[in-house]
């Protein structure tokens, strides 16, 4: 009889239908992959981000009428196209709608020659983004001068922020009727763990923070400075208060904390003056203090003393130290960049450091050469 | 236990009694062991999943026992316990597929195209109650539903070399390459009461050992419908092969 082959023709049967790979499905993603302007006008290259892209011109282009062209997800589609001339003297909007036309991406592209930064940073100012803070400077008339950065949207995926102060850079009250910036060394729970990755400083600086990176290489994802500076910093100063966290511990062996008996946690504070060169358009975790790094023109940071614990409220104000000489003509070109850091353990890169360590910073200012000779 | 049940069904077997024709009135008493071979299966194979690159069946045990009463010659009813394990492992590539990672408290959902390794293992309690049709002495089959209590279930896995949109595809995007892994489990997610309709026959090799066939095949989602994250319904498809000894 044939119910056994009756039994194996329906299993096989089975066995083709599930074996029938179907046809690949549109691409659901819209992503602006890479975006020009024409390569004499851009100081730096584009900054691309997952829904803003950011072109530093040089000094003096017109910005009323750019065309930048975008490289996007195959199959996605631009409105306005590719190619539209439009005026940049805001920030204009682009619609990517990827290819299977479920997905609609909306990205900030922004043109900034940066010639007025702002040198004085009072951290009034935060968007709540994805559930965590972001905190951003104005000038005068209110228009954004800079966004800082922060591993925040790292820590999104912890699922460890269930309220914005929960998460490692937050707002808090500065005692004075106002506000400045909290850091907090937080565990990342197991997500992190998982990782080899199980705390977090908190931290906050000029320059932008790469989630793709994060959690493979995460001394790469944060990538410090970006714009161009023109002037000549010599000091900065500010106010801060620092409690370091009960216990110390840094990773072993197996990627698992361990309590180091004895040592307290420090917080740091520094700033880094780097010329831009094309392998180097951006610093990053791996080469920021490095002392061999051709590109750091002058440093400024915390001394040792000053990492430690405060009794409360405490004003600093530290120099920059030039290793190089500046070259005027690279310096009105734009060719250098700047960038402040902060955090609320020192080795906090390196996932050492103390649950809890806490920084608070205000009235940040960068003391300039014009500054003094206006 | 298993293994001894087993070598006892196989002696059993070999004790060769004259078998009467058929107990017409009675009930008839059979004791089983076989392999499921199969799996849990989405049908068809939807978009998002790119390429099958690795099936492990697992070995999968069943121990049952089924009376049969015969209102004639031919017809009968059938109604059988069986204790058995499903599973099966599979590795996959997938495209913009529905992924949640979930570790204690922390969550993340999104959307993920790389691999993905899937390990499937319930250990159940089925009980058919089909309709028997019996050709002669040496061959019957029998149709009918099944209910499968889960005594135990897992669904997990881990998702490696690709990357995760957080949320929806126009999310962050989360690389995970090298060594980094990113482990899920939907174990609680599934079903506790699974159904079906199984289709078997029977070979009667000696007076009272046979040889089974049966297929079992799942007409519900493997998951709880609460279940939103893998966005197309799976069931479970299984070939048993096993003998046993009718009393």
């Amino acid at each position: 009889m044939n119910l056994t082959h009756t039994s194996a023709a329906l299993l096989l049967c089975t066995v083709l239908q599930c074996g029938c790979i179907k046809q690949e499905p549109l691409n659901a993603e819209c992503d602006i992959l890479s975006a020009n302007l024409s390569d004499d006008l851009l100081n730096r290259a584009p900054d691309i981000r997952n829904d803003k892209v950011i072109f530093v011109i040089r000094p003096g282009v017109d910005v009323t009428k750019l065309a930048p062209t975008f490289v996007l997800t195959p199959g996605a589609t631009i409105e306005p196209p590719s190619g539209t001339e439009r005026d940049f003297s805001t920030p204009q909007t682009y619609v990517v709608t990827s290819e299977n036309g479920e997905w609609h991406k909306t990205y900030t592209v922004e043109v900034d020659d940066n010639a007025n930064l702002t040198l004085n940073y009072n951290f009034d100012k935060a968007n709540l983004v994805n559930g965590y803070y972001q905190f951003y400077e104005t000038d005068a008339e209110g228009n954004v001068t800079l966004t800082w950065a922060s591993a925040n949207p790292a820590f999104v995926l912890t699922g460890q922020g269930k309220t914005p102060e929960d998460f490692p850079t937050y707002m808090a009250d500065n005692g004075q009727g106002s506000h400045c910036v909290a850091l907090t060394t937080r565990s990342t729970g197991a997500f992190g763990a998982m990782f080899k990755k199980p705390i977090a400083a908190g931290n906050i600086f000029i320059g932008r923070f790469d989630t793709g990176i994060a959690t493979t290489k995460p001394l790469e994802g944060t990538q410090f400075g970006g714009k161009p500076f023109y002037d000549i910093p010599l000091y900065l100063q500010g106010r801060y208060r620092y409690t370091p966290g009960e216990v110390y511990q840094e990773l072993n062996d197996k990627g698992k904390l361990e309590d180091v008996p004895g040592m307290v946690d420090e917080c740091n504070l520094y700033s880094v003056l780097y010329e831009v060169t094309p392998e180097m358009e951006w610093l990053d975790g791996t080469n920021v203090l490095s002392e061999d790094n051709p590109n750091i023109v002058a440093v400024a940071q915390f001394t040792p003393e000053m990492r430690q614990a405060t009794d409360g409220w405490t004003d600093f104000k530290i120099s920059y130290k030039y290793r190089k000489e500046l070259d005027p003509q690279k310096l009105l070109e734009g060719k250098y960049s700047i960038t402040i850091v902060a955090s609320s353990s020192v080795n906090g890169d390196y996932f050492a450091g103390a649950i809890g360590s806490t920084m608070e910073v205000d009235l940040l200012q960068m003391l300039c050469l014009s500054d003094y000779v206006k | 236990m298993k293994t001894q049940l087993f070598i006892t069904a196989a002696l059993c077997a070999l004790a060769v009694h004259a078998q009467s024709e058929a107990p017409v009135g009675k009930f008839q008493y059979e004791i089983n062991a076989g392999l499921n071979i199969g799996g849990a299966s989405p049908l068809p194979l939807p978009a998002q999943i790119r390429k099958i690159e690795s099936f492990n069946p697992d070995l999968n045990l069943s121990l049952g026992v089924k009376a049969s009463r015969y209102f004639d010659e031919h017809w009968g009813l059938g109604v059988a316990l069986r204790f058995e394990n499903k599973g099966m492992a599979t590795g996959a590539k997938v495209k913009d597929y529905g992924m949640e990672i979930i570790q204690d408290d922390s969550r993340v959902s999104g959307r993920w195209t790389g691999q993905v390794h899937t390990e499937y293992h319930s250990r159940q309690l089925s009980i058919p109650v089909t309709a028997v049709y019996r050709f002669n002495k040496r061959w019957q089959i029998d149709f009918g539903p099944y209910i499968a209590i889960a005594m135990k279930n897992e669904f997990q896995g881990y998702v490696h070399n690709g990357y995760l949109r957080e949320g929806d595809p126009t999310g962050e995007k989360a690389v995970f390459e090298g060594d980094a892994r990113a482990p899920y489990d939907f174990s609680d997610e599934l079903r506790t009461v699974q159904w079906g309709l199984q289709l078997g026959a029977r070979w009667m090799a000696m007076n009272h050992l046979s040889v089974n066939a049966n297929l079992t095949w799942g007409l519900n989602d493997i998951f709880k419908s609460s279940f939103k994250t893998i966005t197309f319904d799976m069931y479970p498809i299984y070939l048993n092969l096993g003998f046993g000894y009718v009393f």
